[in-house]
């Protein structure tokens, strides 16, 4: 540890972290003062992981000094992060459900009384006091699993904020929110920032930078692109700085769909938490269903697929009728769905990138039952160039990508060219990357729905997604159709407008 | 300074400033040979200090004893390591193989063919497979608790419909046991045979990466189009068929099968060598080939320390201290390479891995 003279409640200078020979950060500074927000932009795979790591003491950088308040190191443990005050939020959680509140925010340091008993007044009382000045309003004696998403993330905040740090660092702490708990989390970001906080705050949505940040820092391929205050920045200054070539563009209007042929089609249709509702997919067509955290979103998609309990209703697929049963037979029938919680439901992080991609087509690639490992990493690096996935390393396991470019694999897996899938759901296609990535996805998305007879029905709770990516789309609420949108009449104000009026008033 | 002069001086360790990075690449890489193939190196070194200290170790005549101690542990090791992957596990395996002999025996003794017999043995284990299946993957019961309970409930069962020791099988079923094809025994040709087929479906069907995918996130499996109960229920009847095979290899080369010691302890030898072969309790990890280096350096073991006169009492302290000590550098190692975080071992390395954990 080396002691030198920094004002800035954190500083990073020249850090540069490699991985086997490949620069994941390279040479990135960055200073975040005491009361101010910083957000971090950048594409997957543009470092930020990198970085955070490297702060918070999970990586050693290779190069390059870390200045927490007047202590700088070139190498970090968790713990001295830690005591230099230092928190890190991740975006999973780590309470536990079934303790209080209060117990959480003390795990693992509970505060005795002589006889050894835990202490819980005194620390229910703590506890008040941080939430007090978090400004939220939970009883500390409430067990966290009753609390809503929203809830538990600014809990979170509130338990990394017991030990005082003068820097927080968010990881995309919005990822699992609604656009309302978004919203609310970024009034206390603010409140916090008042204190004098130094608070980091690592996203991959635009709006949220121009929402709550004083400055940005946008990486790209492991350096700054950009690092500018937000008042002198545009959104589109943003979108040039994390993708250099202009991708996002206009929907332009496509005309491939031929209406009038039905891809699905559910009448009556209900499953546990859903329903009954009505819903038609044409062939190709991208239709999105807007729902709010709770509307019954993954309910929907999930129910359909077969893998949540009994379904009632009728559905067509192909004009032909569907009873959902199990995810293997939804498949042989042409139905796919790329979940949610990419990590949980996903994801094989341990098997290789090929193997996340070809996974159902093994037995097909082979002879039949021996497989062909030739044919497999033909036929994957063929979708990985499509999917302009990167790396493009076929044994990479799939844990050392990015999100983005996990996603890209878990979405890969039907549109390979083996792939006979029909129709494709995706439950919140964009969850936890970036804009680039985003824009590759959806033209991945469009690509699929413009070969003849296929469809696409999508979930989102981002007004932008439904507004980009859909031709129309019906919004969810409280497990019900409360409205449907044609391509001309979807706004953002709209979508939210209604959502929002029937998740009151039901 | 550029960055990437900047890498070149850090490959060529002459970094200067606030960097700390040691140029330690090659020692670090043996090290990392060394923990990553702990048992084969164990093994290896086992094998050298039994040469070493008695000349009857390194005789044809003993390691053909060896492999035939070990033939019936590696039938059943093979198809567990399976399980292990998927995230499941058998403890039933020692009443099983019991099962397996003491039926055999039962149909030998009353006339029945001994192919026919032992075919009977195998189906019985089988059987058991097919209810651990049903109970586990189809009904979701624990998997620890059935497997356990069917611990006790066969051993019961064997010892109900056979109080006494079996004997008398005749010549053809006593050859089975005892015979060899060029120099092998029979008993070993066909663990070997087990071991091909094993490491077979583990690397070259797609059922082995299904097995694999299960272990991995069973959720992302199913909802991939893998048939998880199916995968599963085959996986448990395979080794329980594997572990009646067991059993009639047993009884055959015993010439009895005493249905009350048969294969008690069993159970948990197949599990210790299979978790030294480095396959993860938890499920994900493993490979055919580790199995095969856990099999051996227990039967090694076992056998070396009685050549020595160690007392069986020691070679079980040995084999449980081992068993503890590799599960630690596994440890190590998971620590390093992680299925989540990284922290010792970089990307490219464990990239690497994957392709090694490919081949066998």
């Amino acid at each position: 540890m080396i002691q030198r003279e920094a004002k800035s409640a954190l500083r990073v200078d020249e850090l540069t972290k490699s991985f086997g020979g490949e620069l994941a950060v390279d040479s990135v500074s960055l200073r975040v003062e005491p009361g101010e927000i910083v957000a971090l932009l950048g594409p997957n795979g543009s470092g930020k992981s990198t970085l955070i790591g490297c702060l918070s003491g999970r990586l050693n950088p290779d190069f390059g000094t870390v200045s927490i308040g007047d202590a700088t190191f070139d190498r970090l443990q968790p713990r001295t992060a830690f005591a230099a005050g230092l928190a890190v939020i991740y975006q999973h959680f780590s309470l536990i459900p079934s303790l209080s509140v209060a117990d959480n925010i003390f795990l693992g340091e509970e505060q005795r009384r002589r006889s050894g008993r835990v202490d819980r007044r005194n620390q229910e009382k703590e506890v008040q006091r941080i939430l007090d000045q978090l400004g939220i309003s939970v009883d500390p004696r409430t067990p966290t699993v009753s609390l809503s998403v929203g809830q538990q993330q600014l809990i979170e905040i509130a338990k990394s904020l017991r030990r005082r740090p003068h820097v927080l660092i968010l990881d995309e702490p919005t990822a699992s929110l609604g656009e309302q708990e978004a919203r609310i989390l970024g009034e206390h970001l603010k409140r916090l920032r008042e204190s004098g906080l130094a608070i980091l705050y690592v996203t991959h949505l635009l709006k949220e930078v121009f929402e709550i940040a004083d400055r940005v820092t946008v990486l790209r391929d492991g350096r700054v692109a950009l690092s500018r205050p937000v008042p002198e920045l545009t959104r589109s200054d943003l979108v040039h700085a994390i993708a250099p070539a202009p991708r996002v563009e206009p929907p332009k209007q496509r005309t491939a769909r031929r209406p009038g042929e039905l891809a699905l089609s559910l009448s009556q249709f209900s499953a546990p938490g859903i329903g009954p509702l009505d819903l038609t997919v044409n062939h190709g067509e991208i239709v999105g269903v807007f729902g709010l955290l709770g509307s019954g979103r993954s309910e929907l998609l999930e129910g359909m697929f077969g893998v949540r309990g009994h379904a009632h209703g009728e559905i067509l697929l192909e004009q032909k009728r569907f009873v959902p049963k199990s995810a293997a037979r939804s498949l042989k029938s042409g139905l796919a769905l790329v979940p949610a919680e990419r990590g949980r439901q996903g994801i094989f992080a341990t098997l290789s990138a090929r193997d996340n991609v070809m996974l159902p087509y093994l037995a097909e690639l082979g002879r039949p039952w021996w497989r062909n490992r030739r044919r497999e990493q033909a036929e994957f690096v063929k979708t990985g160039e499509d999917l302009r996935l990167k790396p493009l390393r076929a044994s990479s396991q799939a844990w050392t990508y990015s999100g983005g470019n996990q996603q890209k694999l878990v979405v890969g897996r039907w549109l390979t060219q083996q792939s006979r899938v029909r129709v494709l759901m995706l439950d919140e296609p964009n969850q936890g990357i970036d804009v680039g990535a985003r824009e590759d996805l959806y033209e991945l998305i469009r690509r699929f729905a413009e070969v003849d007879g296929r469809a696409v029905l999508f979930t989102s709770s981002d007004p932008e997604e439904a507004v980009v990516l859909a031709d129309r789309v019906y919004v969810l609420a409280r497990g019900r159709i409360v409205g449907e949108l044609q391509k001309a009449e979807i706004a953002p104000e709209q979508l939210l407008h209604l959502a929002h009026d029937m998740e009151a008033a039901a | 300074m550029s960055s990437r002069d900047r890498m070149l001086s850090t490959m060529l360790g002459k970094s200067r400033g606030p960097a700390l990075y040691q140029p330690t690449k090659t020692l670090t890489r043996w090290v990392r040979f060394g923990i990553r193939n702990a048992i084969l190196v164990g093994l290896i070194a086992t094998i050298v200090v039994f040469a070493i200290l008695t000349d009857k170790f390194l005789t044809v005549a003993n390691v053909r004893n060896i492999l035939v101690q070990v033939s019936y542990t590696m039938v059943v090791a093979v198809p567990m390591a399976l399980l292990l992957i998927s995230g499941r596990v058998d403890l039933s395996v020692g009443s099983t193989l019991a099962l397996g002999g003491v039926t055999t025996g039962l149909l030998i003794t009353s006339g029945v063919n001994p192919i026919l017999a032992a075919a009977g043995g195998i189906a019985a284990g089988a059987i058991v497979g097919i209810l651990n299946g049903i109970l586990i993957a189809y009904l979701g019961f624990s998997t620890i608790i059935v497997t356990l309970g069917g611990l006790t409930a066969i051993r019961g069962f064997v010892l109900t419909i056979s109080s006494g020791p079996l004997l008398n099988f005749g010549e053809g079923f006593l050859e089975f046991g005892a015979g060899e094809v060029a120099g092998v025994p029979y008993l070993v040709v066909l663990a070997a045979a087990v071991l091909l087929v094993g490491g077979a479906v583990l690397a070259q069907l797609p059922n082995g990466r299904h097995i694999f995918a299960i272990g991995v996130n069973e959720e992302a499996a199913r909802l991939s189009g893998v048939r998880v109960k199916r995968v599963l229920l085959g996986t448990f009847v395979a080794t329980g068929a594997a572990a009646g095979l067991a059993g009639v290899m047993l009884a055959a080369r015993l010439g009895s099968a005493p249905s009350g010691s048969m294969g008690v302890g069993f159970d948990l030898n197949v599990l210790t060598a299979v978790l030294l072969g480095g396959v993860a309790f938890a499920g994900g990890r493993g490979t055919m080939r580790g199995v095969v280096f856990g099999v051996l350096f227990i039967g090694v073991l076992e056998n070396g320390l009685v050549l020595l006169n160690v007392s069986s009492t020691v070679t079980q302290m040995l084999t449980g201290l081992v068993l503890v000590i590799a599960a630690g550098l596994d440890v190590l190692e998971v620590r390093g390479a992680g299925s989540v975080t990284p922290r010792i071992l970089d990307r490219a390395d464990d990239a690497s891995r994957t392709e090694r954990e490919e081949a066998l």
